[in-house]
This record gives structure tokens, sequence and C-alpha cells, in this order.
């Protein structure tokens, strides 16, 4: 409760400070401020109780250790995204207190997502965590793709939300209740299960698949990704899609017991190969890093699914460890990325002679992504596929595409490696629109570092599951 | 909830998907019907843009202020935010003074938003 | 906890040195700490195999079952010693080579060594895995900094070439590891996993390739040559004489424990590939032209063998292997010290421009032409033990195999000696002229190379006894 709270009064908080405080540093001081403070009050709930204790709305929402955590998650890599992206974020126009506002009230659909006990709850958090988006997609108004990409996935937003709409309409009628308990409890007997019933799962998954950008519901990302400013693509590639992908879990976890057969992990199991297939494939043939990392992100989704696909301790152990080191690597490099004047893989060519502390993290985050061990990123594909193998080990051959998949990724994540490193500078253009402060790299080593830490020692982030 | 109990089997929908499929025949039949009989007498005043009677004049695709919208939009907005006082009337004595905590509230995040908008000159007319 | 110094000493001495951000600094730190290293090992290596002070143990991912476990054992003794005596060579020899940014050449190649170290001694499938694919990304940043002209492409085809073996590999220990009694990790479960006849063969084949590829056999060696090519000498090094021998010590400690049926059902395909292999790359080194090329077909042609002796599992060619994967380290990295002084000095890699260089260089001449002896395994030298157990190995496993694989020998004395004699002897070229002796520094690492040569070769019994079997117990 209290991510969910504290984050929509915060967010109330920024709109206020637009009104009266001018200077745009002076706002992004309080957003961080705000951020700590929200972080360290998710903490102080892990483990104890939540500080507004509202029994009425547990039929609604009803908070678990694991949605607490993961709400720790979000809202630090939120802090480190904040830290690290704070003067982009003034760059993209003139409503920067806005802007974190929006942000503010993403987390809070985000911490409705986590804890929703009812298919209303999740509807309006699936709300709440995208309208902000669509504004943020087309901040800035005067470019014309921002414009295009906001529209776009205004509408094919708007459609995936009535699909989900019309699901949890069938499983009301089939079913007579919203609580997801309730649902649960009578799937268990209603064999075999009602046509209606189906037909509203099925209508759930693929809108779910839509927002946690599943092929063949991935159209739209490309392009929204691209088109956004490049600030907004990392907090939309990160938070909202772990916070997307923990609701996937959660929503299909209890309520779908008659779907948990063999026919379920058919039909997750070609979503994923689908998602791994095209994300991985295409982002090899991509010239701009930023497009590269949109269909990197769907491939990275693809992983995150094998939670779906097993709903097992595993699965939940691996989505932290996936969650965070994930959203800490793509941060991290969209930051770099959103300061660089020419974002395709020519502009980071010899970024590492320049810019060593900043190349020297960029690396660790790219091998964090491409799943090389001693990097968070390895232990939580390890786990993710180690969860499918613990739940049905006859899908060998969904096994070795994922690991093969992640072979493939080497290839493009190593481009800018290899940019950074082997190629030479050959334009006299600086690197960075703007000059970068002192203390940009120390921030990003830091980073690097939690990402080293996570994939030495996760037991650090994996022991708060067991309180 | 006896109904939706009632409603439980697939074979029990057959009624509404025979008011569907009525539904959809019937439509497409009166379309059909009025297409096929009615006469048909094209004039060029028939083939011009619906005006009120009028003879067109320029082009329809001409700017206009947004603010009309916006403070349209926005009037909708804190018009169904008002709706939310009915019930509160209604249960006006059973709610007690919680409930007129809870109502306190409403109207200050109501008045917050209303000072927002103010603040941003969302309700300026002129520029 | 003498065990986990051998990781740590490396790996904090590798950050300082990139940390200290001068080249001269990073050398003596990389030395100091290379020969720590060694002083520590040295201790270590008294100690008798399979006493508890040989293993180390604390719980790391207790969810997963995973620790970090340490152990040393025969072959381990074997193979961290030559990573810890090679190591301090390689930096003598190549402490003139002034590279750019040579803090972190220096950093980077101690950073390989902690990865070397840890998968000689990891005894926990996961740890296993991280320091195998930790020993593969310096070297990978290693090559591709400051290799040759087409680096870039090489190393990464290099690195995709072992990244999707090791991926295999991976998907091997988690089915594995679904089917372990306890769900650990630790090289006990992985030994007690109970595969039916059929599941064997496919787990084997996951890991087999993975290591196959590192170390490398015949038909996945084509990154090899063109990365020995490519590297900068002194990473060559690393490269053949440490970097390879991870497959083959991967092959004893987990293959041969986990899959027992299978390798030996399977000894037949493997040992004929290896042989093919051994014969091919012989013929190929014969026609080459540039050293380089030409020290790389024979290391595969020696890696063959060793791989070929390791699968008759019999106790000979299982001895003659792991003495081998010491003296092959240790011969191929003082080559690789000549071709590298021969580089810098005269800047030209082809024999046919080559020629005459013992008249100015007679004291680098002598010491390689025992090098050479030492790779033809020539009596008295320490491959003669190697070779000759692995030889007996084969024939008792297979006469026939034995005979193709005793051609080595006759082809390897054709190339080996062709090199010798094209580059040493004869008139001196115009177009490379090399202008003095070697120096100091590669003349110690050289001779203290050549001193261990004929040490081992007549008296080889210390590396028995670190291997610890009892001899003529088959």
């Amino acid at each position: 409760m209290n991510l969910i709270i504290i984050s929509a009064l915060s967010g109330v908080v920024m709109m206020f400070s637009g009104l009266f405080v001018k200077n745009n540093r002076t706002i992004s001081y309080i957003a961080t401020a705000l951020i700590i403070f929200l972080s360290l009050a998710t903490m102080c709930e892990l483990g104890a109780k939540s500080w507004f204790n509202i029994p009425q709305a547990e039929a609604m929402l009803r908070t678990s250790v694991y949605g607490k955590l993961i709400g720790v998650i979000l809202t630090i890599a939120t802090t480190f995204y904040f830290v690290l992206s704070g003067k982009d974020i003034e760059r993209v126009g003139k409503h920067v207190a806005d802007y974190y506002a929006l942000m503010f009230f993403v987390l809070a659909g985000a911490g409705i997502l986590l804890s929703f006990q009812n298919l209303l709850m999740l509807f309006l958090g699936v709300e709440i965590l995208t309208i902000p988006l669509f504004i943020l997609t087309g901040a800035q108004k005067q470019n014309l793709k921002s414009n295009e990409a906001s529209l776009k996935y205004f509408l094919m937003g708007a459609f995936s939300t009535g699909i989900m709409l019309m699901g949890i309409v069938l499983i009301y009628g089939a079913m007579g209740s919203f609580d997801l308990s309730v649902i649960g409890k009578k799937a268990q007997f209603a064999t075999p299960i009602h046509g209606a019933n189906l037909m509203g799962l099925l209508l759930l998954l693929a809108s779910m698949a839509f927002k946690v950008s599943a092929a063949p519901f991935h159209f739209w990302t490309p392009d929204v990704y691209d088109g956004a400013p490049t600030v907004f693509t990392s907090f939309m590639a990160t938070i909202v899609k772990v916070a997307a992908v923990v609701a996937f879990i959660r929503l299909f976890e209890g309520s779908m017991e008659p779907f948990h057969t063999s026919k379920w992990q058919i039909l997750v199991s070609i979503l994923i190969a689908c998602t791994l297939l095209v994300g991985n494939i295409t982002a090899v043939f991509q010239q701009s890093v930023k497009r590269m990392l949109a269909y990197s992100s769907i491939s990275q989704a693809g992983y995150m699914l094998f939670a779906v696909f097993a709903f097992n301790a595993f699965g939940k152990e691996g989505i932290t460890i996936y969650g965070l080191s994930y959203s800490l690597a793509t941060i991290g490099i969209f930051s770099v990325l959103s300061k660089m004047q020419d974002i395709t893989f020519d502009g980071f060519n010899g970024l590492a002679r320049q810019y060593p502390g900043i190349a020297f993290a960029l690396t660790v985050f790219v091998l964090s992504l491409a799943g090389i061990p001693l990097t968070g990123g390895f232990l939580g594909k390890f786990y993710m596929i180690s969860a499918g193998a613990a739940s049905n080990s006859s899908y060998t051959w969904l096994f070795i595409l994922a690991i093969l998949c992640a072979a493939v990724s080497v290839y493009y994540y190593f481009r800018i490696i290899q940019a950074m490193y082997f190629k030479e500078r050959v334009s006299d253009t600086p690197v960075f629109e703007v000059p970068v402060s002192k203390a940009f790299p120390i921030l990003l080593i830091v980073v690097a570092a939690l990402i080293i830490l996570i994939g030495i020692n996760p037991q650090i982030l994996l022991q708060y599951l067991y309180f | 909830m006896y109904l939706l109990d009632a409603l439980s089997t697939p074979a029990q929908y057959l009624p509404i998907a025979i008011q569907f499929a009525f539904g959809v025949l019937f439509v497409a039949g009166m379309i059909a019907i009025s297409h096929f009989l009615g006469p048909k007498r094209n004039t060029s005043d028939k083939l011009d843009t619906f005006e009120s009677g009028i003879e067109q004049i320029g082009n329809a695709r001409q700017p206009m202020a947004i603010k009309y919208f916006l403070v349209a939009i926005l009037f909708v907005l804190f018009d169904v935010e008002v709706i939310f006082f009915y019930p509160y009337a209604l249960n006006f004595k059973s709610l007690g003074w919680e409930g007129f905590a809870a109502v306190c509230m409403f109207v200050t995040f109501f008045f917050a938003g209303f000072f927002y908008i103010y603040k941003k000159g969302a309700l300026k007319w002129e520029d | 906890m003498f065990l986990v110094l051998l990781i740590v000493i490396p790996l904090i001495a590798g950050i300082v040195a990139i940390a200290s951000q001068s080249a001269a600094i990073a050398k003596i730190v990389g030395l100091v700490a290379s020969l720590a290293t060694l002083g520590v090992l040295l201790n270590v290596l008294c100690i008798p195999n399979g006493s508890e002070a040989l293993a180390y143990s604390k719980l790391w991912i207790g969810s997963l079952g995973a620790n970090f476990s340490l152990l040393l054992d025969g072959p381990g003794k074997i193979a961290t010693l030559l990573t810890a005596v090679s190591f301090p060579i390689i930096f003598i020899a190549s402490w003139n080579n002034g590279y750019k940014y040579g803090h972190q050449f220096w950093g980077l190649m101690l950073l390989a060594m902690a990865g070397l170290m840890g998968v000689f001694l990891a005894n926990d499938m996961l740890l296993f895995y991280f320091f195998w694919e930790l020993a593969l990304i310096p070297t990978y940043f290693l090559c591709s900094i400051w290799g040759g002209e087409k680096r870039i492409q090489v190393s990464f085809k290099f690195f995709i070439y072992t990244f999707v073996g090791s991926v295999l590999m991976l998907i091997g220990i988690i089915s594995l590891y679904g089917k372990t009694p306890d769900a650990s990790f630790s090289w006990k479960s992985f030994t007690q996993v109970a595969l039916t006849a059929k599941e064997q063969l496919f787990y084997f084949w996951l890991f087999f390739v993975a290591f196959a590829i590192k170390m490398p056999i015949f038909p996945l060696h084509t990154w090899q040559p063109d990365a020995y090519e490519q590297s900068p000498t002194t990473v060559t090094m690393v490269l053949s004489g440490i970097m390879v021998k991870m497959g083959l010590f991967a092959v004893i400690r987990w293959l041969f424990p986990i899959f027992p049926e299978a390798s030996s059902q399977m000894a037949g395909i493997v040992i004929t590939l290896s042989i093919i292999g051994v014969i091919y790359a012989s013929l190929i080194a014969i026609r080459q032209d540039d050293i380089k090329r030409l020290i790389a077909y024979s290391s595969i042609a020696h890696i063959g063998i060793m791989a070929a002796a390791l699968f008759t599992k019999n106790n000979m060619g299982y001895e003659g292997a792991v003495i081998q994967m010491f003296s092959h380290g240790i011969n191929i990295i003082g080559l690789w010290i000549v071709v590298d002084y021969i580089e810098h000095q005269t800047g030209v890699r082809k024999m046919s421009e080559l020629g005459g260089l013992a008249q100015k260089a007679p004291n680098l001449t002598i010491l390689f032409i025992v090098l050479a002896f030492a790779n033809v395994s020539l009596p008295l030298t320490n491959a003669f033990i190697g070779e000759f157990l692995m030889f007996n190995g084969i024939f008792q496993y297979s006469v026939c195999a034995a005979v193709v694989a005793c051609l080595s020998i006759i082809l390897g004395a054709v190339y080996t000696l062709g090199l010798a004699q094209k580059t040493f002897y004869g008139e001196p070229k115009s177009l490379a002229a090399i202008k003095s002796d070697a120096p100091l520094n590669v003349i110690v690492a050289l001779s203290l190379i050549v001193v261990m040569i004929i040490a081992f070769g007549v008296y080889p019994k210390p590396l028995f006894n670190l291997i610890g079997l009892v001899t003529g117990a088959n």
C-alpha cells in the first residue's frame, strides 16, 4: 500500500511544484528526494506492516511479500533512473515537473498491478500505468516522430485495453465474480472448462501479451520506443515492462487452474518462442542502437515470460533477479544514449578512449543483457530457464531455442563493445550533446557494481522473499 | 447471482446467439431492402455535403481554437466528479463523521485539481 | 584457504593494475602477483592429494544449492602449476613489448589468469561455468584491442564459437541440475545423477562439444589458427599454452565422472576425430609459410593426441596426457616467445622472407633448437615422457590408431625442423635482418623453460607424484 499511496501523492506534489518552482534543476532534486523517500517507504513495508492499514481494501488489493519485493525493485530502479537521467528529462520539453508527476503516477499504477486481487483493479492498474505513458511518448511536441509514436501507442493501447475488458467481462459471465481467489476456487471444479471462461482467458492472455510486447503482439513496440524521447523509452522498456510481467504472473497464477495443464504451456511456449525469435533476429539487423534496444527489450520479455510458463518458485526468484538486473542495465545504457549525438552504433566509436569509466560501465551492462556469467543478467536467464525445465522438462526444444537466442543476442550486444573499444573515432564531433558531469561515470560504475553484486551473490536479494 | 448460475453452460447462451443473429440480419436486411426498393434520383444538390440546407462555402478543414475542447473536457471531468455527491447525499446520515471526513478529502483533491488547472492557465481564454 | 588465494591474488592484482593507469606499475604488479601466486601454489602442492586442506567450501547461492567450493586434485595440480609457472615467464618475456594502454593489457592478463585458476579449481558446476566464461571475456578484449589487422572479426569468431559451446554446456547443466538427487551443483551430486543410456549420450555431446571447441578437436578447430595468428603473441601464449588445457582438464574433471558409460561408448568416435585432426593439422602445418600459423597447427596436432590418449581411458594414456598438458604448455609458450621476438625485431612472420638469424643471435638459436627438439618430443626432453605414455595408451586401445597417430611424430619433425632450418640457418635475407641477439629478459624466460624441459625430461618423478596415480596398477 505504501507504494501506491505515496507515489500517487508524490505525483500530486510534483504537479504543484511545477507551478511554484521555476528552476528545472530544483524540480529534479525534489523528484529525486521523493523517489528516495518512496523507495525507503517500500523497503520499510518489506517484512513489516504497511503504514496505511485499510482493511476494507483487502478484497481489492492484497500485497504479498513477492509483490512488495518487486515494488522495492521498481522504486530502486526508478531512483537510479532519476539520478542518471534527470538532466535528460529536463531537456525534453518545458513541463519538467509534469513529466516527473506522470512517472510517479505510472509507479502508482505499477503498485496496483503488483497487488490486485480483483479484475477491476487489474483494469484500473493497467489504465493508470499506460495513460501517462501515452503523454510521455508524445512529450516532444515539435517532433513528428514523437507525435506519431504517441498516437500509435494510444490507438493500440486503447484497442488492447478493450480486448482486456472483453476478457474480464466474459470471465465474469462464466464465473460470477471479479475476485481472483473466487475465480480460482470455482475454476478448480469447473471441468470441462466453460466456453466463456476459456474465451475470456484467451483474450486476457492476448491483452497482457500486448502490454509486455510479446510477439505476435509486439508490432507497436519498435515504433513507439523509437519515436518516444530516449529518456522515456528507458522508463517504458524497464520499469513498466517488469511491472506488466509481474501482473501477468499474478493474473494467471491462482485463478487459471483449469488452464494450468499442458494446454496452457503449449500456448505460452509458442508465445515465448515467437517473442525470442522475432526480438533477437530483428535486432541483429538494426543500425540504430535505440531501435536495437527496442527489439532487445522484446526478446528480454520473452525470457521473463518463462515465469508465466512455469508458475513456480524458481520463476518468481528469477523475475526478481531478472527484473532488477535488466532494468538497471537498460536504464544505464539509455542514460548514456540519451546524451549522445549519434545514436547509431558508429556513435559509440572510440568512446573507451575518451571516457573509460563510462565505457567500462556500459560493457558491464551489455554483458549483463547478453547473459554472460558474473552479471545479474546471467543468473536471471539461468533462473528463468531452470524454472521452465523444473516445471516441465519435456519442452527441451524451447530451452535450447532460448539459450541459442542468447547466443544470437551476443552478436548485436557486442557491437556496442566493439565500437567502443576496438574502433577509432573518425569524425571530430563530440560524443555527447551536452558535457557530462564528473559524477556521471561514477554513478554508472556504481550501477554496474550493483549488477555484478547481484550476479555474484543473488542471495542479498532473494533472502527477502522468504521472510 | 441466480441468473448467472442458471447461465452456466454454453447451450444456455443459445437465445443470446439467436438474438445476435437476428440483430445482424435485421440491420443488414433493412439496409439492403431500402437500397433496392428506394427510388433513386441523383441531383447535384443531393450529392453535395449537407450543411443545414445552406449552400456550402469554402473548406471545412479550417483551424479553430483548441481552447474550446480543453474547457469542454475539463467541464466533463469535473461534472463527473460532482456525480459522486449524489450517493453521499443519500447515505449522509448512515456514513457519519467518518464519511464526512472522506468526502472532505475528496473535495480537497477536487480543489487541488481545480487549482492546478487554474494555475496552469487552462481556463484563460485570451492569450 | 590457500586455494582461494590462488584466485584472489591475480583478481585483485588485475583490478589494481587497471586502476593504476600506468603501464610501468601494472607490469610490476603483474609480475609480483604472479610470482606470489606461484609461491602460494608451491606451498599447496606439498600437501598430498585427497587431503582436507585441498578443499574449500562455502555456501554461495543457498536457494539454488550452489556452493563456492574448490578442490585441487592430481590433474588440477598439474594445470594450476602450469598456469602459475607460465604467467611469470610470459610477463618476463614480454616485459619490453610496449603496448598501448599497457595498464589495461596487463590487468586483463591477470584477470584471465584468475579465471583460469578458477576453472582448474572449481568443484561446483555453476562456479565452474562462471570461471569458464570469466577466462574467456578478458581474452576476447585482449585479442580485439591489441591484435592484428583482422582482429575484430577473428576474435569475434573465436568468441562466438566458444560462447555457443558454453551455451550448449549450459543447457546440459540446467537439465542435469534438475535430475540431481539433492538439487545441488556440487561435483558429487552431478556424478550421482541417474541417467538412462540414451540420456547420457545426449548430455555427453552437449558437454563434449563445449570442451572440444576449446581444445580444439578436428571439425571444430577453425577458429584457432585465425585467433592465434591475429592475437598479440603474448595473448597467444596464454591461449595456446594454458587456455586450450581448459578443455582437456574439463574432460578429466567433469565429463568422465558424470558420463562414465557414454564416454567409453563414444571413445571410438572421439579418438578417430582426434587422430584425423592430428594428421590433418600436421599436413597443413608443413605447407605453412607464416610461423604463427605453423605453430598454431602444430598445437592442434599435439592437442589431438592428448585428447585421443585421454579417451582411451587407461592409466598410461591418462597419465601421459596430464603430463603432456604441462609439457606442451611450457614448450609452446617458449616457441611463441621466440616468434614474438622475431616478429618484433624484423616485422616479418613469413619463413620465406626470413633466414640466417643464427649468425646474429646465437643464444636465441641454441634455446630455440632445444625447444624445437621438445616440440618433436625427442628423448630427454619433457615432451618425450608424455608422448611415450600417450602412444602406449593408444596402442593398448587400438594398434591401428597408434600406428596412424605415430605418423604425427614424423610429420612433426618435418615441420618443426623445417621451421628451424628456414628461419635460423642459411643465408641472411636483407629484407628482414635481425639486429642483435635477444635481450636479457627473453633469454631469462627461455632459459627457465629450457631448464624445465630438460629437468622434467630427465627426472619426471615430481610430476608423477603430483598426479598421484600409482603407475602400473592397470
